[in-house]
């Protein structure tokens, strides 16, 4: 594609994703914020997927950033604004203790930890009922931010989703876009490349765990309340899963075309179908990596002759 | 790495310590931990002989079970039958369903990375409960059976007995795999094909034709556990999934290959549990336990790995 045709593209879209309040109602609004939620979390799991890590922790890490969000407003004070960012730093100092631990194991035995991970915080949660709330979870009495304006949650959360873009953008055109290439197809020559792969695994954990918690803070302001269900909800591992395999990974944009695919489709098959509409996502994510394991992208680009990436 | 033999026989040894202690002490959490260990097993070493055969990590393992135990509900509803009668008719279809369930995905997988395999269990599992949810919704469904309640009374000491049955299926589980194994034509071929897919290959074993028969046997064990699980269980689209997880713990625990190993980690799991469950302040821990001893495994082989 033509590098002056997709920034046109790209800032025609994202000046259509800022104007979007002025002329739709709240109901597309809701569901515009579900969609860019998801789709932040689905880069941010590509993001770190593009070091040959697959990570089923990213619900344990939201919820993680959503509890400590809400709890350092009612318990610590903060004023709701502060909430936000102090969700993305205990999500991501939580990333970087457990990073010393976990990033030594690879493949399925890093995938099995990271899921037991967010198990793990979710019992802990549940189980601190004076401090949590328990399993019936706490709700914000006062103070939610902007007053509950949808249209300024809205911005909000078109924030959070900039700065995943913003940070995938980042990993894609810096150095760190070769180590964690270089890690994710041979980790032996990368390392005899110079490549501190330790160092690196660790900055893409803790900054995609950062983003996930400041996300899971963004969602607790938007609906004013957290319990150990909602937020360690298993969709937060599932949905960004499957929106960023559909759409194709290793990129930005796979995993946004993915999200408003596969979004779109959920809220429309929500109303329709109450119990089990996931279902659609199970089939997709076996029909991908039976057929098209390099996405949606990654189809188009092997039709229209580009270099495909590497099979995931 | 180093003997899993060695390792079991320690695990083992501090169970039995152990046991004792905890016997004298809380009779009915050995009792219990020991039938929650024998459920475990039961439903762990038919993945464990997945996993060590195919070398797939069958992330639908509990779904599966989940869906057999569904399929049993209805026909036994159906036609008025025991769910006990169900066993060897629901191993039988299940093992239809996991061979196909082997030729239309998990074939086409075998050669793709890890990851791959992975999402695409992972993948099935979500389709097969969220296909449950979708035609049964998540309302739960429970036979009553007058013999599950059955019970013994040792001096002030009264406790279930059913769920004993479960302990007799894991030795039977382990021990028949052991001897198909090693002692059957088929059985040998299968476990060739698991050391290396291919050096069997190579001395004239159908590959693909052990990985799907070794896949749908391990899948016709989990049917009728299915069955059996419906006896004690009540039965809801997420029922199986906490399995999956805990199965893949025990084989890690016992080391991939080893399946009377699994029997050790079970009662580990089965009895740590019921420890914590035996207190009032720390019974709503008791899930933690095994989490944290998935982690504490993973990470101690992975220290282990480094070393050697």
């Amino acid at each position: 594609m033509n590098r002056n045709l997709s920034r046109i593209i790209a800032l025609s879209a994202g000046a259509i994703a800022i104007a979007l309040p002025l002329f739709a109602g709240d109901y597309p609004l809701q569901v515009a914020r579900n969609v860019m939620m998801y789709m932040a979390l689905a880069i941010t799991w590509d993001m770190l997927l593009r070091s040959g890590q697959i990570s089923f922790g990213i619900a344990g890490l939201f919820g993680l950033g959503a509890y400590a969000g809400i709890l350092g407003m009612i318990r610590g004070g903060m004023p709701a604004w502060l909430s936000i960012p102090f969700a993305a730093f205990v999500a991501g100092f939580a990333a970087f203790l457990i990073g010393f631990m976990i990033l030594r194991l690879r493949a399925m035995y890093f995938s099995i930890v990271t899921l037991a991970l967010g198990e793990i915080f979710r019992i802990i949660i549940h189980n601190l009922h004076d401090f949590t709330g328990g399993p019936e979870g706490i709700v914000i009495q006062q103070g939610v931010i902007f007053g509950g304006s949808s249209s300024k949650l809205y911005w909000l959360t078109l924030g959070g989703l900039a700065v995943a873009i913003a940070a995938s953008y980042w990993f894609e055109h810096s150095k760190i876009h070769f180590a964690l290439t270089a890690i994710r197809n041979n980790e032996t020559s990368a390392k005899s490349s110079g490549i501190d792969i330790f160092k690196w695994l660790l900055v893409a954990f803790v900054v995609t765990s950062a983003i996930q918690g400041l996300l899971g803070g963004i969602f607790v302001q938007s609906y004013g309340f957290a319990t150990p269900e909602t937020v360690f909800s298993a969709d937060f591992t599932l949905l960004p899963l499957a929106m960023a395999l559909l759409g194709g990974v290793y990129s930005t944009v796979g995993p946004i075309f993915g999200a408003i695919l596969l979004g779109l489709v959920a809220e429309w098959l929500k109303l329709k179908i109450p119990y089990g509409h996931l279902v659609v996502y199970g089939i997709i994510i076996i029909l991908v990596i039976l057929f098209m394991p390099n996405g949606l992208l990654g189809r188009i680009r092997q039709t229209t002759g580009k270099r495909a990436g590497r099979t995931a | 790495m180093m003997a899993p033999k060695q390792r079991t026989a320690i695990l083992a040894g501090l169970a039995v310590i152990g046991t004792i202690a905890l016997l004298a002490w809380k009779p009915t959490v050995v009792i219990y931990g020991l039938q929650a260990a024998g459920l475990y097993a039961s439903i762990a070493i038919p993945m464990g002989l997945i996993l060590g055969i195919v070398h797939i990590v069958n992330l639908a393992h509990g779904e599966i079970m989940m869906v057999a135990s569904y399929a049993t509900y209805f026909a036994c509803k159906a036609l008025g039958m025991d769910p006990l009668l169900a066993i060897i008719p629901a191993a039988l279809v299940m093992a239809v369903f996991g061979w196909v369930l082997f030729q239309l995905t998990i074939k086409r997988a075998l050669k793709a990375p890890e990851l791959n395999q992975l999402i695409l269990t992972f993948g099935i599992a979500i389709a097969l409960s969220q296909s449950i949810n979708l035609i049964f919704t998540s309302q739960t469904y429970k036979l009553q059976l007058d013999y599950v309640s059955s019970s013994i009374d040792i001096g002030d000491l009264s406790f279930g007995t059913w769920s004993f049955v479960f302990v007799a299926v894991a030795i039977l589980f382990a021990y028949g795999l052991k001897y198909f194994l090693t002692k059957t034509t088929t059985g040998k071929a299968a476990l060739a094909v698991g050391q290396n897919p291919r050096g069997a290959a190579i001395v004239g074993i159908d590959v693909n034709r052990m990985d799907a028969l070794v896949f749908g046997l391990a899948i016709a064990m989990v049917g009728g556990m299915g069955a059996l699980f419906l006896t004690k269980s009540a039965i809801f689209p997420s029922v199986g999934g906490p399995f999956t997880m805990k199965s893949f713990c025990l084989i890690a625990m016992a080391g991939v290959g080893n399946i009377p190993g699994i029997l050790g980690a079970s009662l580990l799991l089965g009895i740590s549990e019921n420890i914590l469950r035996a207190f009032r302040d720390t019974r709503a821990w008791a899930d933690i336990v095994f989490f944290v001893l998935i982690i504490v495994v993973i990470m101690s082989r992975s220290l282990k790995g480094r070393k050697s």
